[in-house]
Parts: structure tokens; sequence; C-alpha cells
């Protein structure tokens, strides 16, 4: 009795596609599709962008609605008058924290303009619209983009120290690479002048430093900054991570060295760009 | 297809990513957005089979892609490897069945974050496979869970009636999940 027989086509198409996969996933991490995938990435953003916001404008007064109406039941007339109150002046309290906040990010960030390692640089201030598009990078959209004069890897800075680098720039927004993304590699300088690699390791992780000679004096609360190298990604002296913990294996060729971002990288309101690139 | 199902097709992927570039990445459960993308190949395999899977997983993915930091293809990859997986997975079974849609939008989920993480780690970035994968795997599995059923009817919706991979009788009729 003859077999029935398998389609082969499903096979086919899934060799294809994977094989176009890889392709694309080749040719774009060797630089052969970057300005296409690029592009085509700015052109995505900035079509989204009035959607998303026009989306949000519809969306919040209904999710406000529909939280109004399931307290409505739940609770009698005169808790009601309470709740309300307490809720009004919750969020007078939480409003004016927040407010506060802000103020105090925007004083230290303008305060960040008489620190010596920006006196000669040109600073877009910019405010963080949205944290981490995906749950495998550490990444903030900015609401400054081509347009305000922001580029592909240019720095950003903001309260305590650098936050990044762009890698998407878009008509009006950006996306910042943050320091703790596991692809973030920075230059710097520690003690007196030594040169070390800061590699981010994800977000919420400490950095690591790589080159550290074994033994080397480098103590707890140390500062490494920016080395400003001939051709590195950002300009010398910008804060960038205090050290945390030292240890000396018995077999290794390096210190290992954990740092901590001096910049709060979970709660960042406003940041700015740093109009500067390795030709500056 | 047709172009009216192409149209249709597009119509459904615009929908979804309008959907998870606004509300989802409002969402934030344990630090971690739903992913509704991964439900696009995972109803189109269930639907329609493992080729009909995979093709909507490679569009989806490229998609997803364009609004993603991380290597543009990636999601591609993994997407028309789920939906060809759950096309595979599910061509021998009662595809109207509710429970089959909640069962391939947890276990098609999962495999998807899993796969991508590795995939992505292979790729050079190695630290993808150092997030909390587990908690990214729950959330994604669990929301999409939830809306399995009504992504399942907008992708039965778009695609033409399902073909015949090798799926028998009334379950893979027109109409069926719609």
């Amino acid at each position: 009795m003859a077999k029935p027989r398998r389609s082969r086509r499903p096979r086919t198409t899934l060799i294809i596609l994977v094989l176009v996969s890889i392709t694309i996933i080749t040719l774009d991490a060797r630089g052969g599709l970057d300005r296409v995938t690029s592009g085509m990435r700015s052109v995505a953003e900035d079509v989204f962008s009035p959607i998303r916001s026009g989306v949000d404008g519809i969306v919040q007064p209904i999710g406000s609605f529909l939280a109004g109406s399931v307290h409505y039941g739940a609770v009698r007339q005169q808790n009601q008058k309470l709740e309300a109150e307490n809720g009004r002046l919750r969020a007078q309290i939480a409003g004016q924290a927040d407010a506060a906040q802000a103020l105090q990010q925007l004083k230290q960030l303008s305060a960040l303009d008489d620190l010596p390692y920006y006196a000669n640089l040109q600073l877009v201030p910019a405010e963080v619209i949205d944290y981490d598009s995906s749950d495998f990078a550490a990444t903030i959209d900015i609401d400054v983009g081509r347009d305000q004069g922001a580029t592909l890897d240019m720095p950003v800075v903001g309260e305590g120290g650098l936050i990044g680098q762009i890698v998407q720039a878009n008509a009006n927004t950006s996306t910042v690479r943050m320091i703790t993304d596991g692809q973030s590699k920075v230059g710097a300088r520690y003690g007196t002048g030594s040169l070390a690699l800061l590699n981010g390791q994800g977000a919420d992780q400490p950095l690591t430093a790589s080159y550290v000679p074994p033994n080397t004096p480098v103590a707890d609360g140390d500062i490494f900054t920016t080395s400003g190298l001939q051709g590195a990604l950002f300009p010398p002296g910008i804060p960038v991570a205090r050290v945390e913990t030292t240890r000396t294996g018995t077999t290794s060729s390096e210190e290992s060295v954990t740092l901590a971002p001096l910049a709060d990288l979970d709660h960042l309101r406003y940041v700015s760009v740093v109009l500067w690139g390795p030709q500056s | 297809m047709t172009a009216r199902d192409v149209a249709r097709v597009g119509l459904v992927v615009f929908t979804f990513v309008v959907v998870q570039e606004t509300l989802m990445l409002d969402i934030r459960i344990d630090g971690v957005h739903p992913d509704i993308m991964v439900l696009l190949p995972i109803a189109a395999g269930v639907i329609g089979g493992a080729s009909r899977g995979a093709t909507m997983g490679f569009w989806a993915g490229l998609v997803s892609d364009l609004f993603l930091p991380t290597p543009f293809g990636l999601s591609a990859l993994v997407g028309c490897l789920v939906g060809f997986g759950v096309g595979q997975a599910t061509v021998a079974l009662n595809r109207s069945s509710a429970w089959l849609l909640v069962v391939s939008a947890v276990a098609g989920s999962a495999a998807y974050e899993v796969t991508y993480a590795l995939l992505g780690s292979v790729l050079g970035q190695p630290q993808m496979i150092h997030v909390d994968l587990v908690a990214i795997v729950l959330v994604v599995s669990l929301t999409n869970a939830l809306l399995a059923v009504p992504a399942v009817r907008m992708v039965g919706w778009a695609l033409p009636a399902a073909s015949a991979e090798g799926m028998p009788g009334p379950a893979n009729a027109p109409g069926v999940l719609r």
C-alpha cells in the first residue's frame, strides 16, 4: 500500500524564509544594510510617533473612566467622598513630589553646564519619553532628533554623568543605548590616567571593567571617566561609574572590577544630548 | 492570496503594531512588556498551518524589528521558526478548540522568547541570555494566553480559507475560529 505523501511546501517555505532572515541579519551586522535598516527604522518611528501620541490621548481618558466605574459600585457614598478627598490630597502630594523631582533633575542638568568636562560642549536638553522598548536591551527614547541636531552615536549625559549614546536618530525622537546595555562599551580613565574599557551587562546590572591589571590600586568609590582618546565615541572627562567591588583572582590576568553608573538610570526624566562626534 | 487578502493581513499586522507600540509599551509587569506580535505567527500557524505560520512570522517579525534595538532580522527568523513549529505541532489536532489556542499561545510564546534570547546571544548579543528570561517568558506567555482567542479571530478574518496542510475534516473548513 502506498504511503500518503506529505507536502514539502511548508519545509521549503521555512528554509527559504530562514535563509532570507539569516542573510538580512548578516548584512545588517556587517554594515551592508546599515543605511537601509536605519532609514526604515527612522521612517517607521516618524510615522508611529503621531499615532502613538494620538492613541495615548484616546486611551488615557478611557482608562480613567473605567477605573472610576469600577470604584463607583465598590464603596458607599460617604467612603467615596472620603476616598476622593484622600485621592485628591495624595495626587496633590504626588504631583508636588513629581514636580520637585523634575525641577531637581532640571537644576542638576543645567548645573552640568558649569562643570569643566562640558565647558566646550554644546548640549541639547531632552525629555525621556519611553524606557526599554525591548525587554532584551537597555534603551530610552528621548524627544530630540535630527531636526534638533542629534545624530547617530552622539553621547547623552544626565544627572550624575554619562547615560549612553544615540543608536537611532529619527526626525524628532532618538533611541539611546544606555551604558548598562550589553552592547555598550565605553573607553575610560581611572586613577592617574590608566585606561580601561567599561562593559555593560544588561539593565539593572553593574558595569565591568576590562584591561585593569592585577593588583592595580583601585579602591571602592573610585570614579571612572571617559577617556576621550583619538577616535573615541565620547569626549574626555565625563564621569561614568563608581567602583563597587574589586577582586584579584589567583590566576586571572586582570583585576575583576564592577562599577555602578553614576547617573540614576532607572529614574531619568531629563537628559542632554552632547552635540559631539569623534571628528569634533 | 489575492490583493484583498494581502490588504487584510497588512491591516491586521498594522493593528497589532499599533497596539504593541502604544498600549503594550505602557504596560510593565515585573519590568517586562507584553509582546502581542508573537501571537501573529502562532495564530497563523494554528489557522493556516506551518507554511502560513512561517510566512506570517517572517513578515510580522520584520515589522517588529523596525521598532526594536536588537539585530534587524532576528524577530523575523524566530517568528518564522515559531509559526512553522506551531503549524506542525497542531496539524493533527482539532484546531477549533479554545484550549488548543491557549496552549499554543503559551507554548509558542515561551518558545519564541527563549529562541530569541539564545539566537540573539549566538549572533553577538551575549547580554540577551543574561536578562530575567523566566519573567519575560511568564509575562509574555500569560498575557498572550489571555489574548489568544481575539488574536486568532483577527488573523482568521485576514487569512483566506485555511489551506489543507494535511488537515482533514471540518476543523479546517472556512469559517472555523471566526
